[in-house]
């Protein structure tokens, strides 16, 4: 055993036992805090009761679990449909491929007189040369069409024929179910949960079809408007509330017979603001983690990741 | 007993930190840290509990009872179902941005092993 093996496995080792005397500690608190939680004969808090009560009076809703949501908390709703769109852009940030180029550029030719002042005999190694080769084949398959980039690494189409036939009939199935949930759903219904069920639905063809099928459905160039739509009328929604009503999510619109598809006032439109806003963020990050490809890097021994 | 639940939820939650602390695989430890979330989501529903009650909803009330006593009568939480609720949503959201930086690592340096991505070191 080398001495730097040595030093590795004694480290790994420390660390060990610094992890269990941390979660040692950490679960002293825990039991400390467990002992003053509330018990399940309890009474509610006052908030709590207060959601109860206030639902139908104040918002003609018969689900406490969506006035709370999209009603009391609405601020807090609002807040955390904007931290999704954050983690959103930066998982598509952190995965995007090389951009497209809308046209050239011509950093080449106006590089080619100061390159050749500087390095008048160009030497190009190895890793520049495959750099470069692996570069054209991805802007080729970029530019074909969207069957090419499948071409590397190879992928299998879709299952068989039995899988895809219960696909078949599962996905529309499942499509109504997560709009009756949105619709009507109870505790807790409304878009969050329906567009978990989107996103559940499109899984299902890809893994039963292959990515082709749902393809046009999930490119981020389209998908990303739809979610910007729906931020923008979660945005209108609070905002008109404030304006008309005073307060940032208050209700604006006229309030009709509870137990109905539009009762609640804004919290059906606000419902389905959100069901296009998580459904869609999900489809995006979902994706785009699936839609990772190979990188070019070099995985020589003199490669990245090697030279420290 | 819903001490019991309370219990599973703080071991969970160690579980989880225990393998954030001890383990040098990026992918563990985002596993870790969804094992932590996970433990929220069990605390947040288990808090929500009370003996004998129904859901929150004000629907189809049994007979010889109104929606407003209903609503006063013994029901779960609603509040801390929206906190669960809004906690999933966001704990997707985190955990696909951890795994997009991991899967960028993994990438760049060819490891997953934390003691092995030492390029921002110092």
């Amino acid at each position: 055993m080398t001495g730097r093996q040595e030093s590795h496995d004694e480290h790994g080792r420390h660390r060990t036992w610094a992890a269990v005397a941390l979660v040692a500690g950490m679960a002293v608190l825990l039991l400390l805090a467990v002992t003053d939680l509330p018990r399940e004969a309890a009474p509610l808090p006052t908030v709590a009761r207060e959601a109860m009560t206030s639902a139908l009076p104040a918002w003609g809703s018969t689900e406490p679990v969506s006035v709370v949501v999209y009603g009391s908390r609405g601020f807090d709703t609002f807040g955390e449909t904007f931290l999704l769109l954050a983690a959103v852009a930066s998982v598509l940030l952190l995965t995007r491929r090389r951009e497209r180029r809308a046209g050239f550029q011509g950093e080449e030719v106006a590089a080619t007189r100061e390159r050749s002042e500087q390095d008048p005999h160009p030497t190009s190694g190895r890793n520049e040369r495959e750099a470069r080769a692996a570069e054209r084949e991805e802007e080729r398959e970029d530019s074909d069409g969207p069957d090419a980039s499948w071409s590397v690494p190879p992928r299998l189409p879709g299952l068989t024929v039995v899988v895809q036939g219960a696909a078949r009939v599962l996905a529309p199935a499942l499509a109504v179910a997560g709009l009756y949930l949105f619709a009507f759903g109870s505790s807790p219904g409304g878009g969050f949960p329906a567009g978990g069920v989107a996103l559940g639905v499109l899984l299902l063809l890809y893994a039963a079809f292959g990515r082709h099928l749902v393809r046009q459905v999930t490119s981020a160039a389209g998908v990303e408007v739809v979610e910007l739509a729906g931020a923008a009328v979660i945005v209108l929604i609070a905002v008109v509330g404030l304006v008309a009503e005073g307060s940032l999510t208050a209700n604006w619109l006229p309030l009709t017979r509870p137990g109905g598809f539009r009762s609640g006032g804004i919290l059906q439109p606000f419902s389905g603001a959100e069901l296009v806003e998580v459904g869609t963020g999900l489809v995006l990050v979902t994706f785009a983690l699936l839609d990772l490809r190979h990188d070019w890097a070099d995985d020589t021994p003199e490669g990245p990741g090697r030279e420290q | 007993m819903i001490v019991g639940n309370y219990l599973a939820a703080a071991a969970l939650f160690l579980l989880g930190l225990f393998t954030v602390l001890s383990r040098r695989n990026l992918v563990k430890i985002v596993m870790g840290l969804s094992l932590m979330e996970s433990s929220t989501y069990l605390l947040l529903i288990s808090m929500a509990y009370r003996s004998g009650s129904t859901a929150p909803v004000l629907l189809s009330p049994p007979s010889g009872s109104t929606e407003q006593s209903l609503a006063r009568g013994n029901v779960a939480d609603p509040v801390l179902q929206n906190f669960c609720l809004t906690a999933i949503v966001i704990g997707v959201a985190v955990t696909a941005v951890f795994l997009s930086v991991v899967v960028r690592v993994a990438q760049h340096q060819r490891s997953t092993d934390s003691d092995q991505v030492r390029g921002m070191r110092g």
